[in-house]
């Protein structure tokens, strides 16, 4: 029932009520009230109790047994209230968190890679860790205690008219007053919780890369320059922290001392009353220790306003997240693909700077094509459009004469292997790694991985395929993490293969015995292949030149050598070395 | 060396007691000793101020408004009110105070738990996880926060209230009073038997919102892959497990928290019905009054009200001393890698030199064995050879990032575990084979950690990078200097990142120069051009390329060929092409 937002929500964006989320969740809600209510009503009992066990016994008819049970019974009856109240309070706030965690999380898990780098990961953490637990917070402390002390209020109130409706005027009118300045307080303070917020996203990014940038830390001793980041961060943190101290400082103490004054008030107010004969001292009594009743709701209402506060402002942040459009999936093609690949007429900026200016070029099916060009060239992000990950500025991409957008997004990538220029690999077992895909049968992962010229190391780990590899693959040589995503990507048995620069770190004579491999275990397979290495694609039906987001020249090895110069350029500086290449 | 924070022995072999562990939290506001007692003072101010109040509207009652001298009331409302003013003064001051404290207490913290992460080396990180740490340093540290800046004065004044009624009601009557505090005693004996698996509750908990935040840092940053390959079920379903355990972690620490309070509420009541029935019983023996009896209710509930408002107290220092043993535990960590004084000096022109290293990762796989070589000033050396052969290995080894397990690394004669970081750091510079931005402009990551360059003005800085032939370098980013770049996405491509990391090496002017595999992603021509730009350092700098293009090696004075833990010395090119192609190997 969580997966469908309230829809009083949806329109109005600017101020969510982190209420709202309490919908789903109102019989439980509702529970705790009842439970928190009854517990307090109990307890009001037992002072009734005593009182009557006082008057028992000076009237002389006091009796030890029923008053020794009725306050076993209250007692007891309280215990259960109270822990059941904890046991529903528990249950609901880690209900709520765990429900919005998993919104949140299948939001982003649905959104493109494009967003999640724009939004920045750091944030998300935020918003899936500190933000949730605030809201986290609100329920477990917040929910309860307000409706208990707005009932509580109430109630007094009620009392305080019906025994002196003179002397309530002056007491009822600290609310408003008491209201007003929550009002302002937490107006105030809710862009503080938003920056403060933000300073969390802040925090957890110096801290995040200076975890991913240790060793370039440790070999240049930067260690300083890194404090000095952090320093600055944390700062604002602490100076954060303390203009909102400094508004909440106030609050509470303002609270407190407008219901003393309340108290004043009634003294000499209601003294007068007596004095003057028209109120009596047994109602000035009751009328003094409901005030004082009226006094601990008022105060707990305004601890629990930084709590709101701080939820609607983490509730804001969560809610932006979950409002942003999920992709449209109109692809429904589903047929395999034969693997040509057409591109007409694609660019693509980013931050206004031109990366890709009017590509177009045809890979035909079965064939194998290099992209070759400087760094910059554009020829990463090539490879994110066609996978993609990345929508061009303008332009179409065909594969067998279908719009890229046409194709059903788990069908297309299936027949899709793609591997990264740098290594991504997960914390987790390698045959996991590998078979990253749920639909890889023990044969295609035993072909990947002997393709992959990974059998020799695989064999030399003591636990093999499931050997658990460290976060970021640290554990692991620069190219046995190449082979792996190689491997990862031919474990699913793809019609096109996409190779970004992936010899790089390979060396040459494993490198041959790769491709050699790769032509005979998939011989039915497109290949487009970026590469800096002339030699591994010389023999390739098409290589095309980049430089600058252009394309300069297309041909096969031969035909370049003799049309393109930025191509002889290329090939004369490998060229030194080339008689070693069998 | 074992870094390990969630397999750490130390964190269970020891059993540390509360109160040690308290008092090394205590001692990082140390210097806040006066604050503290300020702070202390407004509390003790405010509670005695809040337990007078009623007593007097009470003997203002009594005498003036019974006996209708309404001059007295407006004297007590006078008195009052300057009760009031004082009382909020000090309430605001105690929470100012004290706020401050606790911001300041998490400031330091913070500041503390991230200056020992730069302490600790290389290893570490590659034994924890990256979500896990930022989880304590923002996580762990706040429970600590919210307990000291909230709990804490609240704590004081919880206890301050108590030990008056207390007093009060020894005071009155021995007898009476001790059996009222019966109920105490036995909540006493209970709060210490549970409080440690209370805490072992919300530490099992707070282990488990680290491992979530790992998952999600971990998934998020390699959601590149998770798109391509369609595994975006795959993301959900790791984090459903991982959102799951910590569900269930949760549920049993809030509910191990809340046991206080029902607890708590029951001997309160507990008490007042033994006061009750005694009182009467002591009332029929004839030594005691109707009227003593309800004053001594009274105080039994103003010493049991706080008693209720400790449970919940005690139970988030519970959460924050759960937290505080999760910080303590990367606090106890010491950097493995400590400079100790020179050993084995030995007279010698290298400028390095490998003595028998063996060097084995903590999993336990040997990568070199007995390796022996020695590199002059001012030559070029290519160490060659099979992925996994150990080449990376041996440029961490030349640049401490690791200590060799057996043998020695000597560094200009010397034991390079005898060298400063500062001095090491001077002298050696590493590309390393995966280039990291920071995300800022190419300029800051060029120029970082170089503290000769920090302030150096413009026009000094370009000369600077003409001189070195960096200008070309620099011309391929759109900006300059300026161009901003970031950590992750697709801004910026994996050959750029390789040049910043090559200028940023370049510019700090090392005597040893080590490039793993640091062109491996630029063009051939450009690459011509790197070699050219190292041409032009000082003919005293030492090279060492780490490469699998031959084209990159074929300028080195000599060739290692590396490979299942050994490094054998090459004759020439050719020889280094024949190992590597037809050479015995595994990798």
């Amino acid at each position: 029932m969580y997966n469908s937002p309230s829809p009083k929500n949806s329109p109005r964006q600017n101020k969510p009520n982190v209420f709202n989320l309490l919908k789903p969740y109102s019989l439980m809600v509702s529970f705790l009230v009842l439970f928190s209510l009854l517990s307090n009503g109990v307890n009001l009992f037992i002072p009734k109790l005593i009182s009557h066990g006082i008057d028992s016994f000076s009237s002389g008819e006091f009796e030890y047994k029923p008053l020794l049970i009725e306050f076993m019974v209250a007692s007891l009856l309280i215990f259960i209230l109270t822990y059941g109240q904890s046991i529903i309070q528990t249950y609901t706030s880690e209900l709520v968190a765990r429900d919005l965690r998993t919104r949140l999380a299948n939001k982003i898990s649905q959104q493109s890679y494009s967003y999640v780098i724009k939004t920045n990961p750091s944030k998300l953490l935020t918003n899936l860790t500190s933000d949730i637990d605030s809201i986290k917070m609100f329920v477990s402390q917040a929910v309860a205690t307000i409706f208990s002390s707005l009932f509580m209020i109430i109630g007094t109130c009620v009392l305080l008219i019906t025994i002196n409706w003179k002397l309530a005027i002056p007491i009822i009118a600290v609310i408003p007053v008491v209201g007003v300045t929550f009002f302002i307080v937490l107006r105030r303070v809710r862009e503080l919780f938003k920056r403060s917020r933000e300073i969390v996203d802040w925090l957890n990014k110096v801290i995040n890369e200076s975890i991913m940038g240790s060793a370039i830390i440790r070999v240049i001793n930067s260690h300083q320059a890194e404090y000095h980041k952090f320093l600055a961060a944390n700062t604002d943190a602490r100076n954060l922290g303390m203009a909102i101290l400094r508004l909440f400082a106030a609050l509470i103490p303002i609270v407190t001392f407008v219901s003393n004054i309340a108290m004043i008030v009634i003294l000499m107010l209601g003294g007068h009353f007596v004095i003057s004969g028209n109120m009596s001292l047994g109602d000035f009594a009751a009328f003094n220790s409901y005030l004082a009743m009226l006094v601990f709701p008022i105060l707990m209402i305004g601890f629990m306003s930084n709590i709101i506060a701080q939820a609607s402002a983490s509730y804001t942040r969560i809610n932006a997240v979950l409002e942003v459009a999920e992709p449209l999936e109109t692809g429904t093609v589903k047929q395999p693909l034969s693997g040509n690949i057409e591109l007409v007429n694609i660019s693509l900026s980013y931050d206004d700077k031109p990366i890709l200016k009017n590509i177009s070029f045809t890979v035909k099916a079965l064939s194998h094509a290099a992209i070759i060009g400087p760094t910059a060239a554009g020829k990463s992000q090539l490879l994110n459009l066609l996978t993609n990950l990345m929508k061009p500025d303008s332009g179409t991409i065909l594969f067998d004469g279908h719009n890229i957008d046409s194709f059903d997004k788990e069908s297309f990538h299936s027949q899709i292997g793609f591997v990264l220029q740098d290594s991504v690999i997960f914390n987790m077992s390698l045959r996991e790694n590998i078979a990253f895909s749920d639909k890889v049968t023990d044969q295609s992962l035993e072909k990947a991985i002997a393709t992959a010229e990974l059998t020799d190391f695989i064999d030399s780990l003591p636990n093999k395929l499931d050997t658990i590899v460290s976060e970021r693959g640290t554990s692991l040589s620069g190219g046995q993490k190449q082979r792996i995503m190689l491997a990862r990507a031919l474990a699913i048995n793809p019609k096109i293969l996409l190779l970004d620069d992936f010899t790089a770190r390979v060396d040459r004579k494993t490198e041959k015995k790769i491709l050699c491999n790769l032509e005979n275990n998939y011989p039915h397979i497109t290949l487009l292949a970026i590469t800096q290495k002339v030699a591994s694609i010389k023999h390739f039906e098409q290589i095309i030149l980049m430089m600058e987001g252009e394309v300069i020249a297309a041909g096969t090895h031969k035909e370049l050598l003799e049309t393109s110069t930025e191509y002889v350029q290329i090939y004369n500086s490998q060229r030194s070395t080339s008689h070693y290449e069998l | 060396m074992n870094y390990n924070l969630n397999l750490s022995a130390s964190a269970t072999e020891k059993k540390k007691s509360t109160l040690a562990a308290l008092k090394r939290l205590l001692n990082l506001i140390k210097e806040e000793k006066r604050t503290l007692i300020l702070a202390t003072i407004a509390i003790l101010i405010n509670a005695s101020l809040s337990l007078l109040g009623p007593y007097l509207i009470g003997y203002t009652i009594d005498t003036y408004i019974q006996t209708k001298q309404f001059h007295g009331v407006i004297v007590f409302s006078g008195i009052l009110l300057t009760m009031y003013i004082i009382a909020f003064i000090t309430n605001y001051l105690q929470i100012q105070i004290m706020g401050g404290v606790g911001q300041r207490m998490l400031f330091s913290l913070r500041n503390v738990v991230f200056n020992k992460l730069q302490e600790l080396p290389v290893d570490f990180f590659n034994q924890n996880k990256a979500g896990d740490l930022i989880s304590r340093i923002n996580n762990d540290t706040d429970k600590l926060n919210q307990f000291f800046s909230q709990a804490l004065m609240q704590f004081i004044n919880s206890v301050f209230t108590m030990v008056g009624a207390g007093v009060f009601l020894i005071c009155i009557n021995p007898e009476l009073g001790t059996a009222a505090l019966l109920p105490a005693l036995i909540i006493w004996i209970f709060t210490k038997t549970i409080s440690p698996w209370v805490k072992r509750k919300n530490a099992a908990n707070l282990k488990s919102v680290g491992a979530l935040s790992a998952e999600i840092q971990e998934s998020l940053n390699n959601f590149k892959v998770i798109i391509a390959f369609n595994r975006r079920d795959y993301f959900r379903q790791r984090f459903n497990e991982a959102n799951k355990a910590n569900y269930s972690t949760s549920i049993s620490a809030g509910l191990a928290n809340n046991i206080f309070t029902a607890v708590y509420g029951l001997s309160a009541n507990i008490g007042q019905l033994i006061v009750l029935a005694l009182g009467i019983y002591l009332i029929t023996t004839g030594k005691f009054s109707i009227g003593l009896l309800i004053g001594f209710l009274a105080y039994v509930n103003s010493f049991y009200h706080p008693l209720r408002h400790l449970a919940g107290l005690w139970a988030s220092f519970q959460v924050a001393m759960a937290g505080w043993d999760r910080i303590s535990q990367i606090l106890s960590l010491n950097t493995n890698l400590i400079v100790v004084p020179n050993k084995c000096s030995e007279p010698t022109s290298s400028y390095l030199s490998f003595r028998n290293v063996s060097f084995t990762y903590p999993n336990g796989k040997e990568v070199l064995h007995r390796v022996s070589f020695d590199l002059e000033r001012g030559k070029t050396y290519a160490f060659v050879g099979p992925t996994g052969g150990g080449k990376t290995t041996t440029a961490s080894l030349i640049a401490r990032l690791y200590d060799a397990t057996k043998g020695s690394v000597l560094l200009d004669g010397q034991d390079i575990q005898s060298f400063t970081p500062e001095e090491r750091t001077r002298k050696i510079g590493f590309i390393l084979q995966e280039p990291f931005l920071f995300s800022g402009t190419v300029r800051e990551n060029i120029m970082y950690g170089n503290a000769e360059y920090a302030n150096l003005p413009e026009d000094k800085l370009t000369q600077l990078i003409n001189e070195s032939g960096l200008e070309i370098l620099l011309s391929r980013f759109d900006a300059g200097l300026d161009t901003q770049v970031q950590t992750t996405g697709d801004g910026i491509s994996l050959g750029q990142k390789q040049l910043i990391a090559f200028m940023r090496a370049v510019l700090r002017k090392p005597e040893l120069l080590i490039l793993d595999e640091a062109s491996a992603n630029i063009d051939t021509i450009t690459e011509q051009l790197l070699d050219s730009i190292l041409q032009k350092l000082p003919a005293t700098t030492t090279r060492v390329i780490i490469a699998h293009r031959l084209n990159t090696i074929e300028n080195a004075d000599e060739i290692f060929f590396v490979n299942t833990g050994t490094i054998i010395r090459a004759g020439s090119l050719n020889d280094a092409v024949n190992l590597l192609l037809h050479g015995k190997r595994d990798s």
